[in-house]
């Protein structure tokens, strides 16, 4: 458990940060995400410093707004925003004073605050990971287990219809369900039901792997030995298989929540992400499609930034976790 | 006399033969001269489409990109001039109408050939117009050629003479003829007596077995990546002094389904030609040092339209309940009138479109010369007038500035876009954060194309939609199926059986008579005034037109792309290289 | 045994594929809009043409008619015809799947060949900062869709002009990019669970070490869940580069199949999904008789 501490403790925390924040959007972010300021499309981020353009020093940070220098206030009322969609509240964290905002990452096409839309865009993407990825590996260690455990026919018709779902064409699945849910389904509800979907068409490859492992499992000696005890198939199944699929579940579940979230980011280049004016981190480099924004507005990239972050902080999590028990941390000092 | 040598006389002999082989080809040929510049023969142009052609059959070909390799192969027996937009002669040197109009005698010219050789005459005329009209192929050109519901009579009076008769008159009848090309009988007519014309001239045809009268033919199809045309020798333009078009060579199609992935290969010397540019990439083409003194040309609006509108025909009520009592709102006109002045055309311009765009009032863009209403009211994005016109109309806002109907309820609806076009799905984002300026709370649904289509045309399950459309002509004869109540694209309520409203009643009837009038002046005021009745009772809210933005290498010479389609290839005969290729300018050039 | 086995199998991928185009049918059918639902919005043509087109293409039949037809068509040869091009279907996915098994091929071998002994590698050299360093970058990787690196390349390769359409050197590259990652994690992640077992200790006071004791001992061992993957990595081999083949326009499937799907040309898009099944159902079967072949440990049912 040490040991998994100590090379956890860089993912684990960056990732606990990351959720807070991102459940604290709305105080964090200093703009309504969905504000549109038309006469400041695809500006540049704004620079903190704390000497004015008189080379007078402050102590508050200053940020230039259209050539004047303007004092950063924090715990300022603005925008009205839902915490944990319960309270209503109207204190950020900081702003500025009415009427000008502040774009620490820039602003998108329509005049949006980016670093506002990057952390409540973080709801909706880190929300279709884990939603995804939990469907899609507990159905996959369900049914990969009853497939490699029990065998037989049972496993005959697991594996195809897990072939099934893989030659299944997921794109015109999932254009197909987006036709038919009812037009006054909120953005967010419509993402959230295409994941779902994503999801549980994507129980196949966890629940092969699985069954690799319960295939093999399920041939060791103190299996054998166990059921001349006289124990039951369940207690085969779960004390004796269930465990040793762990490490696959567990490399597959961590390597899932960050697929799944790019899989948001692939649906948003090909139309079918979040609607508008919902924010979610695909829907945010869904412009990046045009490479020409990239020449003419770069800080659009930013927001890749953050998802490659939040996918590297979940790879070294799944590494951890696939890291060998202290039982096994002996060997490692000599191999 | 004995001076005379005898080379003087094998002298004579070879000038006497080489005028009358020379003489022998003018006499016999009647070729079109042209006004175009002269220019150097030779290389190949490279032009990148979206998707590959489906078929090279020019009687039932549906989709775009066959269409724009099919007309450089064929040609028509009057042309529509791209650049003025007027009717000129083309396979037809000349053609008399009668004083009823509706009568066409044609002439064409003498001494034309195929391009497989075969000479041309008015039987292949006739057996065109066969082909074209015949049920059992069902053309989509058909329904062109039979105006007022009758087929045009087709009747060969001679071998160069052959004349038309409409059973009504039909007003611009000869924009009919542009686009219908000329069949090679010879080829053609065993394939459609065995039924299966509509089988013939398929991508894996031999080029042997194809043969037309226009620029190119083909030489190559290489499946997914491009079709070669090489030039048709038997072509029957020539340039200002008498060469005999088209310049080049060959005539590369490549498919290239991304548009940043054409323009970068543009930018790295593979591509030559850019028919259709979006903004955003046009300017970074004016910004990159390798394409800056390119011919990258703005030409102003086209004639795409784009436009929201409501679901206005009558739903029914189990069905659909929700959308049919948001109906009572939609139909209201105070309502639409509202929304038309709470929308901003110019962020649409300026955000969407980069300013490359026209604001719309009306469905006639600028770009049309001959037809538009300048009387129309333009009035900038107001929401105190919107505000004024919704408390006029019966609506109130709540005490959370939400705006509520006569019966009280909230204003909520939703806006179809289609996936595949970002710039439509921009508009109904702006839209949509315009109507919420005024209390109106609406969701932009993205769908993809196919289901957004079957929703509007067929079970007619959506509330608002923001669609595009392109008039096929300058002329408004191509628009009646949108604004007559009974056609197929009346999008607000198609297919009527009879006219659900009385200014829908009258505009069908003033279409109807514009369509038979041959008198321009009478035409454009019973237009007019079509655009009127739509101007103030607002079916489609129209918003902007993007402009035509194309790209072409510096040395491409007697470029003069146009408005209408094919924008940058309807003159191909007439580009040339001002530098010998072979020799290239950009050193990344490859050409196999 | 075996060959009752994989007798079994092929009967399995024979309902497979039937159940795959069944379910593809019904799919197709639901969703909505068909061919000629652009048509209607085309001015030029009447309500009477496009409802004549429509019989002609039969799309007024019912769900089983079209499948009996299909299926009729299968026998033939054809799989269907295509309305665009109005050209059996075999016909215009023949040459397309020689240029998509291209691509996938080479950036199959190409990234096996690469992942494995990065991954062994990784694997012992598991504490070292080159591992985190390989690490983070296969992470990074990982962490970026098929689409965004398939438009990075194409920037990049443009910037510096080595672009040239008819080769796939930049595609092949593109997909490697793309499935490395998972290989790489896979392969150490095993190499890292067998190289804790009491046997790889004995092996080691057995005097054998480094390479030998790396790719000899512990790499076969840890071929079971290696096997599957290569199985599904065969799979994928016709449907892992549509994306790809699209933006960077190779003339594969890919362009083709999208379009198909965009226009609902009904029997276009089922072929690629048949063939593409094909090559799934053919790949899992590799996967286990590969696994049957390296480990010992798993029976067969008789």
């Amino acid at each position: 458990m040490k040991q998994f501490w100590h090379s956890a403790r860089l993912p684990i925390s960056l990732l606990v940060a990351l959720h807070l924040a991102v459940v604290l959007a709305g105080f964090l972010s200093p703009e309504d995400p969905a504000k549109q300021n038309r006469k400041s499309a695809l500006l540049a981020p704004m620079n903190i410093h704390f000497v004015d353009s008189r080379s007078k020093l402050h102590l508050r940070p200053l940020v230039t707004v259209e050539g004047e220098d303007r004092p950063l206030r924090f715990f300022v009322s603005g925008s009205q925003y839902r915490l944990l969609g319960l309270f209503r509240l109207r204190t950020h964290l900081f702003g500025l004073d009415e009427p000008s905002g502040i774009h620490l990452l820039g602003t998108d096409e329509f005049g949006r605050d980016q670093f506002s839309r990057v952390l409540w865009g973080g709801q909706i993407s880190l929300a279709t990971g884990w939603l995804a990825a939990v469907i899609s590996v507990g159905l996959g260690m369900l049914l990969g287990l009853a497939a490699g455990f029990w065998g037989g026919w049972r496993d005959s018709v697991i594996m195809r219809g897990a072939e099934l779902f893989l030659a299944l064409p997921w794109l015109y699945l999932l254009l197909a369900v987006r036709a038919f849910l009812p037009l006054s389904l909120s953005p967010s509800a419509t993402a959230l039901m295409l994941i779902a979907v994503i999801g549980v068409v994507g129980w196949a490859r966890p629940a092969r792997l699985v069954r690799g492992v319960a295939l093999s499992a399920k041939e060791r000696d103190y299996v054998y030995a166990a059921r001349g005890f006289g124990a039951s198939a369940w207690y085969l199944a779960t004390r004796h298989c269930l465990p040793e699929t762990y490490s696959v579940a567990a490399t597959q579940a961590a390597l899932l929540i960050p697929q799944y979230i790019l899989a948001e980011v692939t649906l948003s280049f090909i139309g079918l992400g979040v609607g508008e004016p919902v924010a979610s981190w695909g829907n945010l480099l869904a412009p990046l499609r045009q490479f020409s924004i990239i020449t003419s507005a770069w800080w659009m990239a930013l927001p890749a930034l953050i998802v490659v972050l939040t996918s590297w902080c979940f790879l070294r999590l799944e590494d951890a976790l696939s890291s060998p028990s202290p039982r096994k941390h002996e060997c490692e000092k000599m191999v | 006399m004995k001076r005379r040598s005898k080379t003087h006389w094998a002298g004579i002999a070879i000038i006497v033969c080489a005028c009358a082989s020379g003489w022998a080809i003018d006499l016999q040929e009647e070729l079109l001269t042209t006004n175009a510049a002269p220019g150097r023969y030779g290389g190949t142009l490279v032009v990148l489409q979206r998707a590959e052609p489906k078929t090279l059959n020019p009687v039932t070909a549906l989709d775009a990109p066959s269409r724009e390799v099919i007309r450089r192969m064929t040609a028509d027996l009057v042309s529509i001039n791209r650049a003025t937009q007027q009717t000129e002669p083309g396979l037809a040197k000349s053609w008399t109408i009668s004083e009823d109009g509706r009568v066409f005698l044609l002439e064409l010219r003498r001494g034309l050939h195929f391009s497989d050789g075969h000479p041309m005459d008015t039987d292949d005329v006739a057996f065109t117009f066969q082909v074209y009209l015949d049920e059992k192929v069902r053309s989509p050109q058909r329904d062109l050629l039979m105006p007022g519901g009758q087929p045009v009579a087709v009747e060969k009076l001679d071998s160069y003479r052959v004349r038309f008769r409409l059973a009504q008159p039909y007003a611009a009848a000869e924009r009919i003829f542009d686009s219908v090309a000329i069949l090679p009988r010879h080829l053609l007519e065993p394939a459609w007596r065995a039924g299966k014309l509509a089988e013939a001239w398929n991508l894996n045809t031999a080029p042997s077995a194809i043969a037309g009268l226009g620029p190119f033919r083909l030489k190559e199809y290489q499946p997914g990546e491009r079709i070669v045309l090489e030039k048709n020798p038997y072509y029957w333009k020539t340039s200002r002094e008498g060469n005999r078009l088209p310049y080049l060579d060959r005539l590369e199609f490549r498919f290239v389904p991304a548009e940043d992935t054409q323009v970068l290969r543009f930018i790295s010397g593979e591509a030559d030609v850019l028919n259709r540019v979006s903004a955003r990439n046009f300017e970074m083409l004016r910004q990159d040092a390798r394409t800056k003194y390119d011919q990258l040309q703005d030409l102003g609006p086209g004639l795409e339209y784009n436009f929201l509108f409501f679901n206005l025909g009558s739903l029914d009520g189990q069905r659909y309940p929700e959308i049919a009592s948001r109906q009572a709102s939609f139909r209201n006109l105070g309502f639409r009138q509202a929304i038309a002045a709470a929308v901003d055309r110019d962020a649409i311009v300026k955000l969407v479109y980069g300013g490359r765009a026209t604001p719309l009032w009306g469905h006639v863009t600028p770009g049309n010369r001959l037809w538009g209403n300048a009387a129309l009211p333009k009035q900038p994005q107001s929401f105190d007038r919107a505000r004024q016109l919704l408390r006029a109309a019966g609506f109130r806002w709540n005490s959370e500035q939400q705006l509520l109907d006569a019966s009280l309820k909230r204003v909520e609806f939703s806006i179809l876009v289609s996936s595949s076009s970002p710039e439509r799905v921009k508009m109904a984002t702006l839209i949509q954060d315009d109507l919420k300026t005024l209390g109106i709370q609406a969701q932009v649904v993205s769908l993809e194309f196919r289901a957004l289509l079957d929703r509007v045309l067929n079970s007619r399950e959506y509330e608002a939609c923001i669609l595009g459309l392109v008039s096929g002509d300058t002329d408004p004869n191509p628009e009646m199926n949108v604004w007559l109540s009974s056609g197929g694209s009346h999008l607000w309520n198609p297919g009527q059986k009879e006219p659900m409203t009385a200014w829908e009643g009258e505009v069908d009837k003033l279409m109807r008579q514009q369509m038979t009038t041959l008198d321009y002046a009478r035409r454009k005021s019973l237009y007019d005034r079509v655009q009127q009745i739509a101007a103030e009772n607002l079916p489609l809210i129209c918003l902007a037109s993007p402009n035509i933005l194309v790209a072409a290498r510096k040395d491409l010479g007697n470029f003069q792309p146009a408005i209408l389609d094919h924008y940058t290839l309807w003159n191909v005969e007439q580009l040339y290289w001002r530098t010998p290729r072979g020799v290239s300018s950009s050193p990344k050039e490859s050409r196999p | 045994m075996l060959s009752r086995y994989l007798l079994r199998r092929f009967a399995h991928i024979a309902f497979l594929l039937a159940g795959i185009s069944a379910l593809s049918f019904a799919l197709l059918e639901l969703a909505p809009g068909d061919f000629l639902g652009e048509a209607k919005l085309n001015p030029q043509l009447s309500a009477q043409t496009i409802a004549a087109l429509r019989e002609q293409y039969g799309l007024n039949k019912s769900l089983l008619q079209k499948y009996i037809y299909w299926l009729g068509s299968v026998a033939k040869g054809d799989f269907g015809v295509s309305f665009a091009y109005n050209l059996p279907v075999s016909t215009l996915l023949w040459p397309r799947m020689l240029k998509t098994l291209e691509l996938t091929v080479s950036s199959l071998t190409l990234s096996w060949l690469i992942a494995v002994p990065l991954g062994v590698w990784s694997a012992a050299n598991r504490r070292g900062w080159l591992d985190r360093v390989v690490s983070f970058a296969v992470s990074a990787l990982l962490a970026i869709p098929d689409l965004v690196l398939a438009c990075i390349a194409l920037l990049v390769a443009v910037r510096s002009g080595i672009f040239h359409s008819g080769d796939p050197v930049l595609p092949v590259t593109v997909l490697v990019l793309g499935a490395l990652p998972i290989l790489v994690r896979h392969t150490r992640a095993a190499l890292l669970s067998v190289s804790a077992e009491p046997f790889a200790r004995a092996a080691l006071a057995n005097g054998i070490h480094g390479f030998e004791l790396w790719f000899r001992w512990l790499l076969p061992a840890a071929a079971n869940p290696l096997a599957s993957l290569f199985g599904l990595s065969v799979a994928g081999l016709i449907s892992s580069s549509l994306l790809v083949e699209t933006i960077l326009g190779w003339p594969g499937l890919g362009p083709l199949f999208l379009e198909a799907i965009g226009a609902r040309d009904f029997y276009l898009v089922i072929g690629p999904v048949i063939l593409s099944a094909a090559f799934l159902a053919g790949g899992t079967l590799l996967g286990d008789i590969l696994l049957y072949m390296v480990d010992p440990r798993i029976r067969l049912e008789s």
